[in-house]
């Protein structure tokens, strides 16, 4: 760009930030303006999860004022493309800036272990809707990120024994056959349904699978079932390939219990597979669509677009600080406190609350019953 | 380890005669350019992907089949069966003959080196895909059940399903007629006097392009009729399955003697029965390794192939 029009571009942008702050504090004489901040990649590859869970909080932030006029919040866009080393260069200025309360936020496990001595000495308090690397809660671990580091996502060591727990339930004498598309979500996730089977009673393995995420012809793995007698099978893949598999396993005639994870946890998954889909289970966290048409019809009309992935995370972070700000909290020290004990529900019912190490305190894996075409919410997994 | 292979061997003998033949379908659009140019047409593995379109579009847009539509019965069961076979073969049939214009022909006229050709089939097969990808936003597409997966009967404990009898019948069929027509019909002597010596050829008054784009227009079609099939037996397809199928098949006819049109079949038939017995012993996790292990074996000890000679030889 040419030095001239860089100029210009300068001025232009200053003046329509003088005037927008300008309008800004005319109008909300009467309101106190307080500052929350969403960190995340809002630039670059990854950019798609940070504008799809910004929205969400821009979202909750409209409702909120909507509903309270006396309060203005502002929200600073803290962009770290994901990357650890563009968080670190932005986290310094942020951790310092007293009057930003609360984080939702990062988006990334590396970008928050950049990010957090720098918010833990300015006593921040984080809620990331979508970092699940496990050594962030490790008190083990270096990257161990409490006080200030919650996330109210649950990890994949969750979720393996909920996924255990939803696909044997009811069925007496459980004989269980895993198998996984060899994907690095798939592999470990298999693990800890395995590891979390032990824990149901009456359950037992009785084989295992490891297919590539190009097949298309499941007859081998439906062979091994068959002849390993298993009443529960569980895939931990994604649903285009369980769509395919599930179809075969029902036309060679098998009725065992089809249970997945996050991955197939998707409505093209009843879509693709159609009849052979009912009765599937599966574990997933819920999102704004599944939460209720309507909600997402709403947040459509006031969004302009849809609802992404961790819409239901970030929306329930933004509003434990926006509660928070409602109560009085409106130091970052009372707001940490408020953080570190807040009970409440979530938007799709499920209960908000963080341990001692910052992981979200209940399950926070629901299970779904694919029924008529539709993921119908059998409500979390205990 | 063997108790799967001998609980379910024929259900999986039968699965993979299934799936062998959808390959041997498949191989023939390689075998064929192979045979006359000397060239792998890369672009062979989007020719089959766009003709699994042709059978879904035929399904859910021309006959309106949705997921929730009761199959198809009857005389309707045959007339929709053979129109999307028509509609992918034609599909994939042009697809190709385009692929040979775009990719091959110019640059032969032009005398350019091989690897020129090779370089310009793997551009357009990129292009093929990537329109498909942005044609249906990067998402796998379902394919409505047209016909019912009956069961016929039970033999020695496996299910004989109506559609891998179809697939294996029909495949069997459009294979035979495809091997008929390259022995005994004018162009088909054409095009294996082209493989044979193309300047030969040319001085006894063969007409070159024609021959080669029949090659590609017949390769095209072979692997139309593969699309069908794989859309009819999985009930599915998404923009990228071209290189999982066009790899197996590519394999099965080097497996089979790659120019070879005999070798194709059986490379393809081997290959299915050996993907699926590889999975249910070793695991699936293994079925690459053992079929590579297999084809370097075969290779170290017939290095054209099991079958081993080009399409000229397979003599009328």
């Amino acid at each position: 760009m040419n030095k001239k029009i860089k100029q210009s571009l300068a001025i232009v942008t200053a003046a329509a930030l003088a005037f927008g702050l300008a309008s800004v504090s005319s109008a909300s004489a009467a309101a106190k303006t307080y500052t929350i901040g969403y960190q995340g990649p809002l630039s670059g590859g990854e950019a798609s999860t940070g504008i799809d869970e910004q929205n969400a909080v821009k979202y909750a932030i409209k409702l909120f004022m909507a509903k309270n006029p006396t309060i203005k919040i502002k929200l600073v866009s803290i962009d770290d493309q994901g990357d650890p080393a563009v968080a670190g260069t932005v986290a310094p200025g942020i951790g310092t800036n007293k009057s930003i309360l609360g984080i939702v936020g990062p988006a990334y496990s590396g970008a928050t272990i950049a990010s957090l001595p720098y918010y833990k000495a300015g006593g921040l308090a984080l809620i990331s809707p979508s970092a699940t690397r496990v050594s962030l809660t490790d008190p083990a671990s270096p990257d161990f990120g409490s006080p200030v580091f919650h996330r109210n996502v649950a990890t994949d060591d969750k979720q393996g024994p909920a996924l255990a727990k939803y696909a044997t339930k009811g069925v007496s004498n459980a004989k269980v056959f895993i198998f996984d598309d060899q994907s690095a979500y798939a592999v470990p996730l298999a693990g800890y349904v395995t590891s979390g089977l032990k824990s149901v009673s009456g359950a037992s393995l009785v084989g295992t699978d490891s297919v590539p995420n190009t097949t298309t012809d499941f007859s081998p793995t439906i062979a091994k079932i068959k002849t390993s007698g298993a009443n529960v099978v569980i895939y931990t893949g994604y649903y285009s390939q369980a769509a395919v598999f599930i179809k075969q396993l029902r036309d060679s005639g098998s009725t065992a219990v089809f249970a997945g994870g996050d991955g197939v946890f998707n409505a093209q998954f009843a879509v693709l597979a159609g009849a052979s889909a009912e009765g599937s289970r599966l574990t997933g966290v819920a999102g704004l669509a599944d939460v209720g048409a309507k909600v997402e019809a709403a947040f459509k009309k006031s969004m302009g677009v849809s609802s992404g992935v961790y819409a239901v995370e970030a929306f329930d972070g933004a509003n434990i600080f926006l509660n928070g700000i409602k109560a009085g909290k409106t130091t970052r020290a009372a707001m940490l406190k408020w953080v570190n004990s807040y009970k409440g529900k979530g938007i799709g019912g499920a209960t908000l609350g963080f341990d001692k190490n910052g992981d979200i305190a209940v399950g926070g894996f629901s299970g779904f019953t694919v029924t008529k075409g539709l993921l119908k919410n059998t409500g979390p997994v205990k | 380890m063997f108790k799967v292979l001998i609980d379910q061997f024929w259900s999986l003998t039968i699965s993979g005669v299934a799936l062998g033949f959808i390959y041997v379908l498949i191989s023939l659009g390689y075998t064929m350019v192979y045979g006359v140019l000397r060239m792998i047409n890369f672009a062979n593995s989007e020719i089959f992907m766009w003709g699994t379109f042709g059978t879904v579009v035929t399904n859910r847009d021309l006959f309106h089949y949705t997921q929730l539509s009761e199959p198809a019965k009857g005389f309707k069961l045959v007339f929709v069966l053979l129109s999307a076979l028509l509609v992918s073969m034609a599909i994939a049939g042009i697809t190709a003959v385009f692929v040979e214009f775009v990719a091959y022909r110019r640059l032969r006229a032009k005398g350019t080196n091989r690897l020129a050709t090779l370089i310009s089939a793997i551009g357009i097969s990129i292009a093929l895909s990537e329109v498909m990808r942005l044609l249906t936003a990067s998402r796998p597409v379902g394919s409505p059940r047209v016909l019912e997966k009956l069961i016929l009967t039970e033999v020695w404990g496996a299910n004989i399903r109506l559609d891998t009898v179809i697939t294996i019948i029909a495949a069997a069929i459009i294979f035979f007629i495809l091997e008929r027509f390259i022995k005994l019909s004018r162009m088909g002597k054409a095009i294996r006097a082209v493989s044979m010596n193309e300047d030969a050829a040319k001085l006894m008054g063969v007409n070159l392009n024609r021959v080669i784009t029949t090659t590609f227009l017949v390769g095209g079609l072979a692997t139309g009729a593969a699309g069908f099939f794989y859309v009819t037996v999985f009930e599915y397809t998404k923009f990228n399955i071209g290189f999982t199928m066009g790899m197996a098949a590519f394999t099965a006819a080097v497996l089979g003697g790659i120019g070879n049109i005999r070798g194709a079949f059986f490379g393809g038939v081997s290959l299915g029965l050996l993907e699926v017995y590889a999975s249910a012993v070793l695991g699936t996790q293994w079925k690459a390794v053992t079929v590579f292990i297999v084809l370097v074996l075969v290779l170290l000890f017939k290095p054209n192939g099991l079958f081993g000679e080009a399409v000229q030889t397979t003599r009328a």
